[in-house]
């Protein structure tokens, strides 16, 4: 094979809308179809969203409520039929396999949001937290608000389980998405600048600065460039105490997107 | 084969006897590796150099490269394609299913065809395709719904259609033909879906079957033996890239592609023949004259779908006729093209799965690299120390240029169970994209040697091929959309430009208009680029 990435679907082609199905919901529910339906699942969906359906380069699956649609049916087409325009490709299998499939994906669904519902703490305090006392506002976004340095929390509560936000909060470096690597350079005119990366090439490199400006730099222009092993987010362990970090995992349980638009 | 054009046959023919004015003869095919004002296989000419003659562009004055049109279509498909030029007129393919005439000059669309494809072709890699192949008045095309097709070239009619297979079973054709005498070769992609691999001939006038060459040989076939039980049904080693070809010996190189499944080699117990080979077959009659496999019973997805360089060199006090390829394995080979016999394999890229090659060219594998259910690191990564990119050969400075693709991979293994069209893969891998060991060089090597003689390193490994030209410039392509020049005898940069997307094909560079134009494809785009015009100009 030449590779497994970029297999992708034409724009536009009415050629790829998906066949017709036989059902709109879900025929399928035996524990030998759950077990094919993984089985096909790691064959066809893994390489992409991960064994859990939590990592990858495609969409994450562990979570309640997907951007492209929530019914059987639809997710059946998803499947089917791939996203146009994205990488996302459609599968050829028979129907029942296609079921099968969506029968394992919906257990990703279930254990995330039991994951971030189990917190021990009161998202109305938690909300204080992140707005305030925390901080976090300045650098993340929920819905229309916030700052635009850290990743956007608006969907903290689909995406990540209760665990994994705690983890974020006590130990940042210890997953730091690719687009919010911490960098730091110093010009050769000795301007020091320090913020998240955004893209890099043989010939420069673009950040985030602290204030949130889009900068470029010429790597032949700089004294030195460096990938601190810490995240720009603050290890929170020693600034709040347990309560206030159990208060702001439930709240951030609670984030969850909502308006269409919120989830562009 | 539906003969929709039975007189244009008869006129081929003619076309091919008398050499028309205008048309293309066999004896322009043949002139190679002299590559000059129009580009007319794949690689420039049969022996795989791409290289050309032109030389108005030179390693002083490509700092002036401009860019002089461009060719979009509304797509989401990436191109792949090395156009072929000849007499001012381009051609190119276009995903899923088009060919266009362009003014080679200008980029002005002349005719389109566009194949009407049935709704879910298969194909691991995207619904690509490579180019075309030409001779006399017709161009000649694979199409993902496993047919060769021929178009007049003159109009982008339809003339002929042959199917290969039925693509529902996971075939495809994505390659650019070969046109060897008169007969037009193709080969079939699909080596993640359990198919079993052939090389087809068809016929130019008429598009009848002379010959085919099972890839994976059937019982009483030689190689047979070298598969378990039934797994040679479904034993992959595709064929998805344009052959060399020698006319003087009459064989055509081919580089077959990886066994099925992929990484767990369980079914298919024995070195699995011709998957990951190069195998020399007669044009004529598609009779095997020899192989050489890479990697026998390949459980990491190196598909020796790589360039095959053609090359007369001085080896060991005598000349040779040489074979040399650079193949996904992380090891360069040279072959003596007329035997097959094994000369020497070296190391080009890191790798850890092999403690070397042994005197008769059979890799000495390192205990425990193969994939397993926990996954092992092993480099090269999947992609391979090099991939079907083209690589060049520059025959002013005698070296050859490959681009390198420097990390690991973690390869899992799994069960899988063969469904007709559906993938056959037995389990995954997951690229290790650090930035320690993450990288992409073209490296310039002493083809018969081997020896390093340069390197230029790039941010990323990339998929793009390379260009030598006669002006002293060597260009090639990134994955974060550069288009670069660089000095064939150093390999410092000289030139580059951003194009905004993935340059996932081969340059390549002809004459039109007087000057000598450059054309590479990124993303869904083919730009050129030309020096300026020293004087005012009207179009």
């Amino acid at each position: 094979m030449r590779y497994l990435l970029l297999p992708a679907l034409l724009l536009a082609a009415p050629a790829f809308l998906p066949a017709a199905r036989s059902h709109d919901s879900n025929p399928m529910g035996g524990a030998g179809d759950f077990e094919e339906g993984r089985r096909l699942y790691r064959i066809h969906c893994g390489v992409c969203h991960g064994m859990e359906g939590k990592t990858g380069r495609g969409a994450r699956l562990a979570r309640r409520t997907y951007r492209h649609g929530n019914s059987d049916a639809e997710l059946f087409d998803l499947i089917e039929a791939g996203i146009p325009g994205s990488d996302m490709p459609g599968l050829w299998l028979e129907e029942d396999d296609i079921w099968r499939i969506l029968l394992f994906v919906r257990t990703f669904a279930e254990q995330a949001g039991e994951a971030c519902e189990d917190g021990a703490g009161d998202a109305a305090s938690g909300e204080l937290v992140f707005n305030s006392q925390g901080g976090c506002l300045a650098c993340h976004t929920v819905g229309s608000e916030g700052g635009r340095l850290g990743p956007d929390m608006s969907f903290a509560g689909e995406s990540f389980t209760g665990e994994e936000l705690r983890e974020a909060l006590l130990e940042p470096a210890s997953q730091v998405a690719r687009l919010y690597r911490a960098v730091r350079l110093v010009t050769k005119d000795g301007e020091r600048v320090e913020g998240a990366w955004k893209n890099e090439n043989l010939y420069r490199i673009y950040l985030m600065d602290r204030s949130e400006n889009l900068r470029s730099f010429r790597k032949a222009d700089l004294e030195s460039l460096e990938f601190p092993s810490q995240s720009l987010m603050p290890a929170y362990g020693g600034v709040l105490d347990e309560a206030a970090l159990n208060d702001l995992v439930a709240y951030l349980c609670t984030l969850r997107g909502g308006r269409e638009e919120d989830a562009q | 084969m539906n003969r929709t054009a039975l007189p244009c046959a008869m006129a081929a023919i003619l076309a091919l006897a008398s050499g028309v004015r205008g048309e293309i003869t066999i004896e322009d095919l043949v002139r190679d590796p002299e590559v000059g004002s129009d580009w007319l296989n794949y690689h420039g000419g049969y022996s795989g150099h791409r290289h050309s003659l032109l030389d108005e562009v030179t390693a002083s004055n490509v700092g002036g490269l401009r860019m002089e049109w461009v060719f979009q279509e509304r797509i989401a498909e990436k191109f792949e394609v090395t156009p072929l030029v000849h007499d001012g007129i381009m051609y190119i393919s276009v995903p899923p299913g088009d060919v266009y005439a362009l003014d080679a000059e200008t980029g002005a669309r002349l005719w389109r065809y566009s194949r009407q494809l049935p709704p879910k072709l298969i194909a691991c890699c995207g619904l690509v395709n490579r180019g075309l192949a030409v001779l006399g008045d017709r161009l000649f095309m694979a199409t993902l719904d496993a047919y060769a097709i021929a178009l007049d070239r003159k109009t982008g009619r339809l003339l002929w259609e042959s199917k290969m297979i039925d693509y529902r079973l996971g075939y495809s054709g994505t390659l650019a033909p070969l046109v060897a005498n008169d007969l037009v070769m193709v080969g079939t992609a699909g080596g993640e879906y359990g198919i079993r691999g052939f090389i087809d001939a068809f016929d130019v006038a008429t598009g009848e079957r002379r010959w085919r060459f099972y890839t994976v040989p059937g019982p009483g076939e030689f190689g047979h033996d070298t598969w378990a039980g039934d797994s040679w049904k479904s034993g992959g080693a595709s064929i998805w890239l344009t052959p060399s070809y020698d006319p003087d010996l009459n064989l055509v190189y081919w580089g077959v592609g990886n066994p099925g499944p992929d990484w767990n080699g369980d079914v298919r117990l024995g070195d699995n023949l011709f998957s990951d080979s190069v195998v020399a077959l007669d044009a004529d009659t598609g009779k095997r004259k020899w192989h050489f496999q890479f990697t026998p019973h390949d459980v990491h997805d190196w598909d020796a779908t790589q360039v095959m360089v053609l090359l007369d060199r001085e080896y060991r006090g005598r000349m040779r006729r040489l074979l040399v390829t650079a193949n996904r394995n992380g090891f360069i080979y040279m072959l003596d093209r007329v035997t097959g016999e094994f000369l020497r394999a070296t190391q080009f890229v890191k790798q850890t799965w092999a403690v070397g090659i042994s005197e008769e060219g059979r890799p000495i594998r390192r205990p425990g690299m193969e994939p397993s259910a926990e996954g092992i690191e092993v480099f090269p990564a999947v992609a391979g120390g090099t991939n079907w990119m083209s690589p060049a050969y520059n025959p002013d400075t005698g070296l050859l240029y490959i681009s390198c693709r420097e990390g690991s991979s973690l390869y899992f293994k799994g069960e899988t169970e063969y469904r007709p069209g559906t993938r056959y893969w037995g389990s995954m891998f997951v690229n290790e994209t650090t930035m320690h060991n993450w990288y992409g060089a073209v490296r310039a090597f002493h083809p018969v040697t081997a020896e390093l003689v340069w390197e230029h390193k790039l941010f990323q490994p990339a998929w793009a091929g390379l260009l030598s030209t006669a002006g002293g410039v060597l260009f090639a392509g990134t994955s974060d959309g550069f288009f670069k020049a660089l000095d064939v005898r150093t390999g410092d940069e000289l030139w580059h430009v951003s194009l905004g997307a993935r340059i996932q094909a081969s340059p390549m560079t002809y004459e039109a208009g007087g000057r000598q134009l450059v054309a590479v494809a990124s993303g869904g785009a083919l730009f050129t680029f030309a020096l300026p015009r020293s004087e005012p100009r009207q179009r």
